[in-house]
């Protein structure tokens, strides 16, 4: 089965570092997975404010993007956890028969029909119609075969380096749709985490919510700020070198946030980002120049020269 | 923390002090059955065990508590519920913790749906939803964006292809037909066009 890149809105217009070091380690320099670009593919849409306000309009929007996926016959690799969520959920929704006729009502209008891809049930002249797989970019990196791949392909391990990961609710909740890890005690980052070399610390509440979500961080900022900072602090407690994190969003309202709260701010990069600087890429190709908070701390200490341009 | 308070407080709290008495006229009984209608389908089953409020990170910073939005809910109140709508951040963490498998979050969707239909847009809202007609994306990148990724050597930005008109149609055709652009008030036009 082959890939396709889903990379939504905030990865390509806010922190394109991340979109880079996705493809870095995906493509043929890294772990050599067969994944393809879908150009047509658009907003996911954001389940903060269209399943929100209309749930007809979204499942619409979200079932565009699975029609395409579905044409190509790929599965739909996520790297943001409100694209996940939001696709998957769309999945789920479509799965009524009722619901997915409505939509397709909806979809006739630019010639798209949902179904489902069709496979052949062997010994038989039967079909039956699978629903389009959406994955998550750590879920497909977490497996036993490609965690072994990983393994060999260190070129710069992060040896000392104290990482705090941040899953985000929706990598993890409701688990109904995602299931793709312990909602209550979540292994998966940590594992990739350990796997390049570097300490995994615990921190109190560590599943609790980054505070943008929802729409929270657009409607009342510093509501958001408020609950960033909580998490914040309990992460500055154990000393962290860097949050890691497996959703964008998240990784915005850290990053911006910060400025808010404190001045001695903790780099934030995307999980994506730190697997390319152990596997050895290229970092002034990581955009971490354009975070917020300066990554160059961390990068001295794992023994690599500062990224400047 | 206490701009956050006083933003909320003029929402809910001050109301409620106003108006210490809350006479039948100001209780909508098919409020509860118009929530079940945008999806919120526990709103009447929910036991009141407060679960759900003692795992909400927002309720732990305002004057928001899951449970008692709830309750407002089943009485009808419907005036009081719709100011506490967008401050969810749907992290599912009630729904994961309610001990009757009851989803207060999809609850909270459900206001979001009735407030939009009653004519209360936020300014967001209607920006990211003006900017998907617009462009295609809900976040357009920049200029500045755009040379950061060529300099990266990443792919060109589908957003600046020909084929990416074919794309903006179709989203306009999808939201024409499920009439959310009227719903919203939006349109395709740049501002001053």
């Amino acid at each position: 089965m082959s890939y396709a890149y889903f990379f939504g809105c905030v990865i390509p217009s806010r922190y394109p570092g991340i979109e880079y070091a996705v493809r870095w380690v995906m493509g043929p320099e890294g772990l050599k997975l067969d994944v393809s670009d879908i150009e047509e593919f658009s907003c996911c849409p954001v389940p903060g404010i269209f399943y929100s306000t209309d749930r007809d309009t979204w499942l619409a929007l979200a079932a565009r993007n699975l029609c395409l996926a579905q044409k190509n016959k790929s599965e739909i690799v996520t790297v943001c956890n409100g694209c996940f969520s939001s696709l998957l959920k769309a999945t789920e929704y479509l799965s009524e028969p009722k619901v997915m006729g409505q939509t397709n009502k909806v979809l006739s209008k630019i010639g798209m029909k949902y179904t489902g891809i069709p496979e052949r049930v062997e010994g038989s002249n039967r079909r039956v119609f699978r629903p389009v797989s959406v994955r998550h970019f750590v879920g497909i990196v977490h497996t036993d075969e490609t965690m072994k791949a990983l393994s060999e392909s260190i070129k710069r391990p992060l040896k000392n380096i104290k990482v705090a990961v941040h899953y985000g609710c929706h990598y993890l909740r409701p688990t109904e749709n995602t299931a793709i890890d312990d909602p209550n005690d979540p292994i998966k980052v940590d594992d990739i985490v350990k796997i390049l070399g570097a300490e995994s610390i615990e921190y109190d509440d560590k599943l609790a919510c980054c505070g943008a979500g929802g729409g929270v961080r657009s409607h009342i900022v510093e509501l958001a700020n408020a609950l960033t900072e909580d998490k914040f602090k309990n992460i500055s407690n154990e000393n962290a070198d860097v949050i890691v994190t497996p959703c964008p969003f998240c990784l915005l309202q850290f990053d911006t946030a910060q400025k808010s709260f404190t001045k001695r701010g903790i780099p934030v990069v995307h999980v994506a980002q730190l697997m390319a600087i152990a596997m050895g890429a290229d970092l002034s190709k990581l955009g971490l120049e354009l975070h917020n908070v300066s990554c160059n701390p961390l990068l001295a200490k794992i023994g690599v020269t500062e990224v400047s341009r | 923390m206490g701009e956050v308070e006083k933003v909320f407080i003029s929402g809910l709290r001050e109301k409620l002090i106003e108006d210490k008495v809350i006479t039948e006229q100001d209780l909508v009984p098919e409020f509860a059955s118009e929530i079940i209608r945008y999806g919120g389908k526990d709103v009447m089953t929910c036991l009141q065990c407060g679960n759900c409020t003692g795992v909400c990170p927002i309720s732990l910073k305002i004057e928001y508590k899951t449970r008692t939005t709830i309750k407002y809910c089943q009485f009808g109140m419907k005036s009081h519920t719709l100011s506490t709508r967008w401050v969810c951040a749907t992290c599912y963490r009630c729904y994961e913790h309610c001990p009757a498998d009851l989803n207060p979050a999809e609850l909270m969707i459900a206001l979001r749906h009735i407030a939009v239909r009653e004519g209360i847009v936020p300014p967001f809202v209607k920006t990211a939803a003006s900017n998907l007609l617009r462009y295609g994306l809900t976040v357009k990148p920049d200029e500045a964006m755009l040379k950061e990724r060529e300099q990266l050597g990443l792919p060109q930005a589908a957003i600046t292809k020909p084929g990416w008109e074919r794309v903006k149609k179709d989203i306009n055709t999808i939201i024409e037909t499920t009439k959310y652009d009227r719903l919203l008030g939006i349109t395709n036009k740049e501002e001053g066009e």
